[in-house]
């Protein structure tokens, strides 16, 4: 299992469209939370993935116009009773993150 | 005081349109209402999903900002194909639709889907308007996403008593995106690394896609090929937009790609992408994908990296600006001497087969008609074996000049979206070409060329079956031709005189010959130069097949080449 915060702006559709990228793939979704924080929403999501489909999730959250940020989490403890096990995910491929790293060169 | 239907249109006339493509209806009627003297003019299509096709077929000959109109209900679930065409295929388009009135949204009233959410998972962005108010500001910004970045499909349901209602009107906003952490575009220093993987390469190829012409870098990214001299090869989209006089050029790559192309992409150990997403009609099984290579790939969307594997460099941004910025630091760069490796790729041992089999005529058909075209025409095809056969004729170095459906493969796209593409363009040569599956999916749009008297020439590849399913079931089902028999299709050229198009039918003997005979060249030329639309039906072997052909599932180079 997997944690992400995925922090957007609370319009029509954002979290709805940040959902559909999970259930498009039928991925299991043990534990979801939307909250308000300081620069608009964040929901966490509590995912069963392999590397690939973190790809293609982080990849596919990034492409949607009013996502700020997506970020791998750790569990809290009402999500470890929900997971089996959890594994540290790496911050989301960098070629889609909101930061700029070494590996992603840009004009 | 203004009609928010006036608000719309003139909110739309301020974002460039003035050709909008739809079907009227009760949700949407105000809109139509405020029509007369909006200086947007509408193309009545015979059914949403025609308006929607030609609404793309507009926008990806002109590259501005294709607009269909629908009503609620079921005006805007026929949308819902075009749309996701759009998106995969990465089309400016903004679908405007009527819903029901406020007070009734969500009580299942007539005529009424909920039509933001069912297409949330399509569209890159959407708006279920409010308030009168914010008609202005979602227009504005329905439009800018529409066009930015990656273009897309774009959604905005206004219920019918907004476009009814009244206010003061101060005139069209414009929008301006807040920025995104991800907008940052770092430090430029991609060069170092890119010289350092090319002069490490031995066998270096580049692969075109539509990106390059989405972003009006052709020129530049000619320039550079040029100066790489590096085997190239194009997706469908990316057809025309590499000049294929040039000795490096190798046609198209992919499921039904070159045998050149294909072995070239397989072989590299570098390979350069320029705006494609490497789908799976390209990469062939994507484990085996390019097994050798090291991928640099310049793309507006992250999103669409790393999909196969992770790139070795990706250059994101407008190709527009790192296309030349990449030209600019490997100007005086010396790169490595690829001419070996240029000859194995380019040379004779890997040439395109000469077409045998079943398919000949129909090939030979296509060449036909296409060596007549004048350089700037535009050519539609649908889905199917004609489609790939057409793709694979294709030989101009017009960027703009080949439209197809490729991403989502919808049957029907190619004469409503050529009504899109002959209005954008009035002067040109436009040929449609179907197949008898296709066809008959929008065929109600021979009205619509009717009536503007398009002089759109179409013809109609007719083998009398669901022809790429039928190559399918032959060659993986054992020939269980399940349903894809249409022996019994309706006689066209008699469909096109009710629509009174005039019509006729060409047969496999008249082209057996090379070159064909005069009386069938003239017979073409008049078809071509025709000031009418045109049908054009050719009977072709039911049992063509398209070749070469990359079995799904298989490496790029397991191609097959004929039937066993």
């Amino acid at each position: 299992m997997h944690v992400f915060h995925i922090h957007y702006h609370n319009t029509q559709g954002t979290l709805m469209r940040i959902l559909n990228a999970i259930s498009r793939r039928a991925i299991e979704m043990p534990y979801v939370q939307a909250a308000p924080i300081k620069t608009g929403l964040r929901v966490t999501v509590l995912l069963d993935v392999n590397p690939k489909q973190i790809g293609q999730l982080s990849r596919d959250w990034h492409a949607i116009v009013d996502v700020t940020d997506v970020r791998a989490g750790v569990p809290t403890p009402e999500m470890q009773e929900l997971a089996s096990e959890w594994t540290a995910s790496p911050h989301p491929p960098a070629s889609a993150g909101a930061s700029v790293s070494i590996r992603t060169a840009m004009a | 005081m203004h009609r928010g239907a006036e608000i719309t249109l003139q909110c739309l006339r301020a974002e460039g349109v003035d050709l909008v493509f739809g079907y009227p209806g009760g949700a949407i009627m105000p809109l139509y209402d405020a029509l007369d003297g909006s200086g947007v003019r509408h193309i009545l299509t015979r059914h949403e999903q025609g308006a929607v096709f030609a609404a793309e077929g507009y926008a990806r000959v002109t590259g501005k900002v294709g607009v269909a109109m629908a009503t609620s209900g079921p005006g805007a679930t026929n949308l819902v194909t075009g749309i996701a065409d759009a998106k995969m295929d990465s089309v400016p388009l903004v679908c405007v639709t009527g819903q029901v009135r406020s007070a009734l949204i969500g009580t299942d009233a007539f005529q009424e889907t909920d039509v933001f959410g069912l297409t949330l998972s399509l569209t890159k962005w959407s708006r279920l308007v409010k308030t009168l108010e914010e008609i202005p500001d979602v227009i504005a910004e329905g439009f800018h996403w529409a066009r930015s970045g990656r273009p897309g499909p774009v959604m905005i349901d206004i219920p019918t008593d907004l476009l009814k209602a009244k206010m003061e009107f101060g005139g069209p906003k414009k929008f301006k995106p807040h920025a995104r952490p991800s907008d940052n575009h770092g430090e430029s220093t991609f060069g170092e690394t890119l010289i350092t993987l090319l002069e490490q390469a031995r066998k270096p190829v580049a692969l075109v896609g539509a990106g390059a012409k989405l972003s009006g870098a052709i020129s530049e990214l000619r320039k550079l090929l040029d100066h790489l001299q590096v085997p190239t090869f194009a997706t469908v989209h990316g057809l025309g937009a590499v000049d294929p006089e040039k000795p490096y050029y190798l046609g198209m790559v992919g499921m039904h790609g070159t045998r050149a192309a294909n072995m070239a992409l397989h072989d590299t150990d570098l390979l350069l992408v320029f705006g494609a997403r490497l789908d799976d009609r390209v990469t062939g099984d994507p484990s085996r994908f390019a097994p050798n290579a090291r991928i640099v790939h310049f793309e507006v969307d992250p999103a669409q990296l790393d999909r196969v594997r992770a790139c070795e460099l990706p250059i994101i941004g407008d190709l527009s600006e790192t296309v030349p910025a990449c030209h600019d630091a490997l100007r005086h760069v010396k790169l490595p001497d690829w001419s070996g490796w240029r000859s194995v790729a380019c040379g004779a041992d890997r040439a395109e087969l000469d077409p045998r089999g079943l398919a000949q005529p129909t090939i030979r058909f296509l060449d036909e008609l296409f060596s007549r075209l004048p350089e700037d025409s535009v050519i539609l095809a649908d889905v199917g074996q004609h489609q790939m056969w057409a793709a694979q004729r294709y030989h101009s170095s017009s960027p703009r000049g080949f439209i197809t459906s490729g991403g989502l493969g919808a049957m029907g796209f190619a004469l409503p979206a050529a009504i899109g593409v002959q209005l954008a363009k009035p002067g040109t040569t436009v040929l449609c070409v179907s197949g008898d599956g296709g066809f008959q999916m929008n065929i109600q749009e021979l009205a619509t060329v009717h009536r503007l008297g398009l002089p759109i020439k179409m013809v109609i590849v007719d083998n009398k079956y669901l022809g790429m399913v039928r190559q399918w079931q032959q060659l993986f089902y054992q020939r269980n031709y399940a349903e894809t028999d249409l022996s019994d299709n309706p006689d066209f050229v008699a469909i096109a005189k009710a629509y009174k198009i005039h019509g006729q039918r060409i047969g496999e003997e008249a082209v057996r010959e090379f070159p064909v005979a005069k009386e069938t060249g003239d017979e073409l030329d008049r078809f071509l130069n025709s000031p009418d639309p045109e049908l054009l039906v050719f009977d072709t072997a039911p049992e063509a097949n398209v070749y070469p052909m990359v079995p799904a599932g298989a490496a790029l180079s397991e191609m097959l080449f004929e039937e066993e």
